[in-house]
């Protein structure tokens, strides 16, 4: 143990003798563990739902996607010779697993009287993962459990399918219908579902719309990239046919929300170690203050001021060390019990989960270990400057009087 | 050795200055030892300060064992300290949060010794005046006799070349004293130190190769 130590474990432990050190060294060590605590705890309750929602996000967005309209088809080309084209482009790429074609656009759904305008999504091999039940394929329609209401449809009925654009024909324009069974109603997991679209598979679509908006949804490879596969197929891809999007650019907005949230509940819970930090700097300024003859007598005896300087950066990790550890492991101790016994319970039709969920990650923690550490070490500098300041002669003339 | 020439100093006090030393010369031979006397308050302190380069001087000039103390830089004379000097303070200025051996040995730690051959040093001093059976004990448990021995055993536990002691008995019996001046003799053989005193003591004066007196700001033998 050397000098520093020697010194400092000693004045850290008579921090207990005197009652303003013991209640600035007590509010220290009691705010800096509340404080990591509560930034512990806050920052798991913000993972565990944005988890959730970037969850939920992952299974209706694809990993990437490429949108193409009706403009891949390059000169002499079919729209679907075009989005072939694009289709085995991207199939070809390192790391897309799966791709499908998928078609938008809006049509109405009529069975003996009352036409209904729906959105309707032609699918080339399987219906997107957020329809909750995965049924093999279907060469009939898979209708929105919102759509099937208005219209009472149930499974087995037989409607048609109207496109807005009508064929024209030598004696003239005739609508484009197609009638088709209902095989499927589902009711999908999106918050949202006004305008869950009406399925239907990619031939018959695309014959009945044929200037809908078409798209390629990219599966990839679990350890695959989005963005530099996506980086690599803007490369080969002209910006004016199709447009590639990752799954972080199809939802920047709300990423960047949730990072917005994220940041500022941190700013906000990190003013309670701040405030520790504080009473850091004052119980180190009382410390020195009264061990102030004591230090002189160091420095008379030839402690060089870098190391009186020391002496007090350590004090202050010894009182800061054991409440900011302590309060860390007691946040992530406790986010893992309330997450694990779910303790707090939110009402279930409001969101998919019916707690609140609690994730902790060990880059948070370790976040909040280096604001803390940077903090108390602000403070601790601050405080054990004056040390090194000490005129050795005064410092111990201090004392007699 | 010391060699001390023209050395001024004065205290601002509010708008009163007050001039302490002015003019102090002093010449201390390497293993030589000077008492110096004086009425309370005539800067004897003070100059044991500007010797120990814990204070500087307004003028004049101040060699050490063979170090210019006004032409150094700070670092360099906290080094020089602990490597060189020996204090005995005039309040003893013992570390309340260490025992009596741990305050014995406090230099040797800044020095980075190693501390089990310190410790077998420290409690050796403390056996030459009286005290081993005090080495745990904490300052506020002991006398003022005891803490000034401790004092005395801390300022000589690096065998210093120079040491400088304000009123090092003081407080203490003839028979305490006595083991006092002992042990500083036993240093100056064995060191060749130079030693200033600053006594009351006539007896301790005695027995010193100069006595000097400070009185108005300067030296005169006395
Ligand atoms: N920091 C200071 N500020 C103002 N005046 C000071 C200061 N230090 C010492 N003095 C004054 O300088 C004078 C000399 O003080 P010093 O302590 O050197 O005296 P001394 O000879 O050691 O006295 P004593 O025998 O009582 O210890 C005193 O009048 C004291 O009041
Ligand atoms: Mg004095």
């Amino acid at each position: 143990m050397g000098f520093v130590w020697h010194i400092a474990v000693r004045y850290f432990r008579s921090t207990r003798a005197d009652a303003h050190i013991r209640a600035l060294s007590t509010l220290t060590a009691g705010g800096l563990a509340v404080g990591t605590a509560a930034l512990v705890l806050a920052l798991a309750a913000l993972a565990g739902f944005q988890n959730l929602l970037l969850e939920d996000l992952a299974r209706h967005t694809p990993a990437l996607q490429i949108e193409f309209g009706r403009g891949a088809a390059v000169e002499g080309e079919s729209a679907t010779e075009g989005a072939r084209h694009l289709a085995e482009l991207a199939a070809a790429t390192n790391g897309v697993a799966g791709v499908q074609e998928l078609l938008y656009a809006r049509g109405w759904l009529a069975d003996d009287d009352r036409p209904l305008a729906v959105e309707v999504l032609g699918y080339e091999k399987a219906p997107p993962p957020w329809i909750p039940v995965q049924p093999e394929a279907t060469s009939g329609l898979i209708v929105p459990v919102s759509v099937a209401l208005r219209m009472g449809l149930a499974v087995g009925d037989i409607v048609r399918v109207v496109s807005p654009r009508p064929g024209l024909t030598p004696v003239g324009p005739r609508p484009r219908v197609r009638t088709l069974p209902v095989d499927l109603i589902y009711r999908s997991d999106r918050a949202e579902n006004a305008d869950d679209p009406v399925l239907l598979p990619l031939e018959q679509a695309s014959a009945l719309f044929a200037r809908g908006d078409r798209r390629l949804d990219l599966t990839l490879a679990p350890e695959a990239d989005p963005e530099r596969i996506g980086d690599f197929l803007r490369r080969g891809i002209d910006p004016a046919v199709a447009m590639v999007t990752t799954w972080r650019q199809a939802n920047r907005a709300l990423l960047f929300v949730l990072r917005l949230e994220k940041g500022l509940v941190f700013s906000a819970v990190a003013l309670i170690v701040a405030v520790a930090s504080f009473a850091l700097l004052a119980a180190l300024s009382m410390v020195l203050s009264s061990k102030r003859a004591e230090v002189g007598v160091l420095a008379a005896m030839g402690a060089p001021p870098a190391r009186l300087q020391r002496v007090f950066l350590l004090l202050g990790a010894l009182l800061s060390v054991g409440g900011a550890g302590l309060g860390g492991a007691a946040g992530a101790g406790l986010a893992a019990l309330l997450d694990r016994y779910r303790v707090i319970s939110t009402p279930s039709d409001v969101y998919v989960v019916d707690y609140v969920p609690f994730l902790v990650r060990g880059t948070d923690v370790l976040v909040v270990l280096a604001v803390t550490v940077l903090f108390t070490a602000a403070a601790a500098v601050i405080g054990a400057r004056k040390a090194s300041l000490l005129h050795p002669v005064e410092a111990m003339r201090s004392a007699r009087t | 050795m010391i060699a001390v020439s023209g050395v001024t100093k004065a205290y601002q006090d509010g708008a009163v200055r007050r001039q302490v030393l002015r003019g102090v010369d002093l010449v201390v031979a390497r293993g030589e030892t000077a008492a110096i006397v004086g009425p309370s308050g005539s800067g004897k302190s003070t100059l044991l300060n500007i010797l120990g380069a814990l204070d500087t001087p307004d003028a004049g000039s101040v060699r050490v064992d063979g170090v210019d103390l006004t032409a150094s830089r700070p670092s360099a004379l906290a080094g020089f300290r602990n490597r060189s000097l020996g204090f005995v303070f005039q309040f003893h200025q013992l570390l309340p949060d260490f025992t009596a051996l741990e305050n014995v040995m406090m230099p040797g730690r800044i020095a980075g010794r190693p501390t089990s051959s310190l410790s077998a040093l420290a409690l050796a001093l403390l056996d030459q005046v009286g005290l081993a059976d005090r080495a745990g004990a904490f300052p506020q448990q002991l006398s003022g006799g005891e803490r000034q021995r401790i004092a005395i055993c801390r300022a000589l536990v690096l065998e210093p070349a120079v040491l400088l002691a304000d009123e090092p008995t003081g407080n203490l019996d003839s028979r305490s004293g006595e083991q006092v001046l002992g042990l500083l003799d036993t240093l100056r053989r064995r060191r060749d130190t130079t030693m200033v005193l600053v006594t009351h003591n006539p007896e301790v004066a005695k027995r010193c190769g100069a006595v000097l007196r400070l009185d108005g700001g300067s030296l005169a033998p006395g």
